[in-house]
């Protein structure tokens, strides 16, 4: 009796029709990310090396000394500096060097000089 | 000399006849005064009579008086409300729910199940169930959404009416709260994952058959389309999407629903795993993926602006949802309004939480929590997250069919938002195969799609449903 009442091909409707809506908008926004992600892709510039005219008889220069960073080696180095800062990074003596200023008045503290006192 | 004795003589005579004159008159007023004494008496005594018996009456009175005072002390007390047939909010389902919160509090506490919310919303649902307490009326909210009530779409009713977490409830019922909880989802999130690798969008859409599946069923079981569509939700398993539908499609489900919404995802290192292991094999669930690419500042800047107006153009209905996580997520990432995004991730998160566990809890009493439907809820609220889990692997091995570059299954599973413990779920199944495969940058591209998923899945049940 249940399932005859409810209106079922307004059902299915939501249902497909509801499902199709959500894959259809977000294929719509991967394609709009990969554009985004074609014009704004940050580029790491490599300066090409002047050309030198070779020595006849010196050793050829291989194109693969570009620069390439994969993402372990990105890796590496930020764990190298991480480690690096912190060992050197000292241990705080933990105590309070400043001592404490007896006269209480100071043109630091004054309230003439405050930020009531606006000039007009 | 008899005339002087004569008149000595009549003399005594008139003294004397005066002296017994006198005394007569005196003894007559003597007999008056005595019965004029003895009426006063009587008076007097009747007086007194009624007097004490005044005085015994209203004794009496004041110990009965006393006795009601102490007696309607008695009746105020919570406890004798419980069994008491008479009072109309008195039920035994009371106690039970006190125990349900005791135990979701033990949960809360003890175990860590989403404390952040699941504390508040079972110390709202101790709140409400206190006989008594007068901190919410559900009776309020009936009349609010009655249209034949004085009270109907009436909040002057129920700020005049209501209680503490009625008025708190308000901000559930206009939507405001699960769209600022966003804004601090949003100034949490990042969304570097997704952008590098856009076809993580695909896994969170294939996530949300569970959602629809879910709808299936919950009509199949006789719920009204609306409220399906709030159990539905559930599968998203994200709970300020959750409550923001079911608060507009059917509000007297939105304790179950919340309690069930926020329970799963908790409990997503149990329930996921078991479905993946029996979605993969050893292999697949061993593939590395690759190193994913550096996101620039200005990707990230541009991306919530783009998706706002994309998703609100194309679906007005989920610009609140969608808008706010962006807003969050800009102010995050521009880099110019620090103290906003702090704010945003701290404090109005943190009171927006507070508030909406409250009121969330405070719904779910006696009457409507412990029925047939909320063990039906909680039921279909398993079958939407399983689906949602199997929805995203299945998708990764489709894809991989037709792609060189071959993706782990086990990051499909993110696809169901609950960010970051599904993708954390990804990362920890990935390495039992492979303890050197980390997985969990790679699960963040879904897990965080996953949250627009959801939350465009819900504008569009809103738009059909709504």
């Amino acid at each position: 009796m249940i399932l005859l009442a409810a209106n079922w091909s307004h059902i299915w409707m939501v249902t497909l029709l509801g499902f199709s809506l959500v894959f259809l908008l977000l294929v719509v926004l991967i394609y709009i990310l990969k554009l985004f992600g074609i014009i704004m892709r940050p580029r790491v510039k490599v300066e090409k090396p002047t050309e030198v005219p070779e020595a006849v008889g010196a050793p050829r220069r291989e194109n693969s000394e570009k620069i390439t960073l994969t993402g372990n080696a990105t890796a590496a180095i930020a764990m190298a500096l991480h480690l690096y800062y912190n060992g050197v990074h000292d241990e705080e003596p933990t105590k309070i060097t400043i001592k404490k200023i007896e006269r209480r008045y100071s043109p630091w503290n004054s309230k003439l000089y405050g930020m009531n006192n606006l000039h007009r | 000399m008899n005339y002087l004795k004569s008149i000595i003589l009549s003399l005594v005579l008139l003294l004397s006849a005066t002296t017994f004159a006198q005394e007569t008159a005196t003894a007559a007023v003597e007999q008056e005064d005595v019965a004029v004494a003895q009426a006063e008496t009587m008076a007097v005594q009747e007086e007194l009579q009624t007097l004490s018996d005044l005085v015994a009456t209203e004794e009496e009175a004041g110990e009965e008086s006393v006795w009601q005072e102490v007696k309607d002390f008695f009746m105020t007390m919570g406890i004798v409300r419980v069994f008491d047939k008479q009072e109309a909010t008195g039920d035994w389902r009371q106690l039970v729910m006190l125990l349900i919160s005791f135990f979701l509090l033990y949960l809360a506490i003890k175990k860590q199940y989403e404390p952040l919310l699941l504390l508040p919303i079972a110390f709202g649902m101790l709140l409400t169930n206190l006989p008594g307490s007068g901190m919410f009326h559900s009776e309020l909210w009936s009349a609010f959404l009655d249209p034949n009530s004085p009270a109907y779409h009436s909040y002057g009713a129920i700020l005049k009416e209501g209680g503490l977490l009625d008025v708190l409830y308000i901000g559930v019922k206009a939507g405001v709260y699960p769209c600022l909880i966003f804004i601090g989802v949003g100034a949490m999130t990042d969304f570097g994952p997704l952008i590098a690798n856009p076809k993580s969008l695909m896994l969170g859409a294939a996530a949300q058959i569970g959602i629809f599946l879910t709808f299936l069923c919950a009509n199949a079981m006789g719920f009204t389309e609306a409220q399906a569509g709030s159990i539905g939700i559930i599968g998203g398993a994200d709970g300020p999407t959750s409550i923001f539908l079911t608060s507009r499609l059917a509000p007297e489900l939105l304790g179950p629903i919340a309690i069930a919404a926020y329970s799963y995802m908790a409990l997503v290192p149990v329930i996921q795993p078991p479905i993946m292991r029996a979605l993969t094999t050893k292999k697949e669930r061993a593939i590395k993926m690759k190193q994913l690419r550096a996101v620039g500042k200005t990707e990230k800047i541009v991306f919530p602006i783009m998706v706002t107006t994309v998703v609100a153009l194309i679906l007005p209905d989920a610009a609140p949802l969608i808008g706010c996580l962006m807003l969050g997520n800009l102010m995050k990432e521009c880099g110019v309004v620090d103290r906003l995004s702090k704010t945003a991730q701290n404090e109005l998160m943190n009171i927006v939480v507070i508030f909406l566990g409250l009121s969330v809890g405070a719904t779910a009493t006696g009457a409507s929590f412990l029925n047939v439907k909320t063990l039906m809820i909680l039921a279909m609220g398993i079958v939407a997250f399983g689906c949602g889990t199997a929805g995203g692997v299945l998708l990764v091995k489709f894809m991989n069919l037709f792609t060189k570059e071959k993706m782990n299954p086990l990051i499909g599973s993110a696809g169901v938002s609950a960010v970051p413990m599904a993708a954390r779920v990804s990362q920890q199944v990935g390495q039992e195969e492979n303890p050197s495969n980390f997985l969990l940058m790679h699960a963040m591209g879904p897990n965080v799609a996953g949250v627009i998923g959801s939350a465009v899945a819900a504008g569009l049940l809103l738009s059909f449903l709504g």
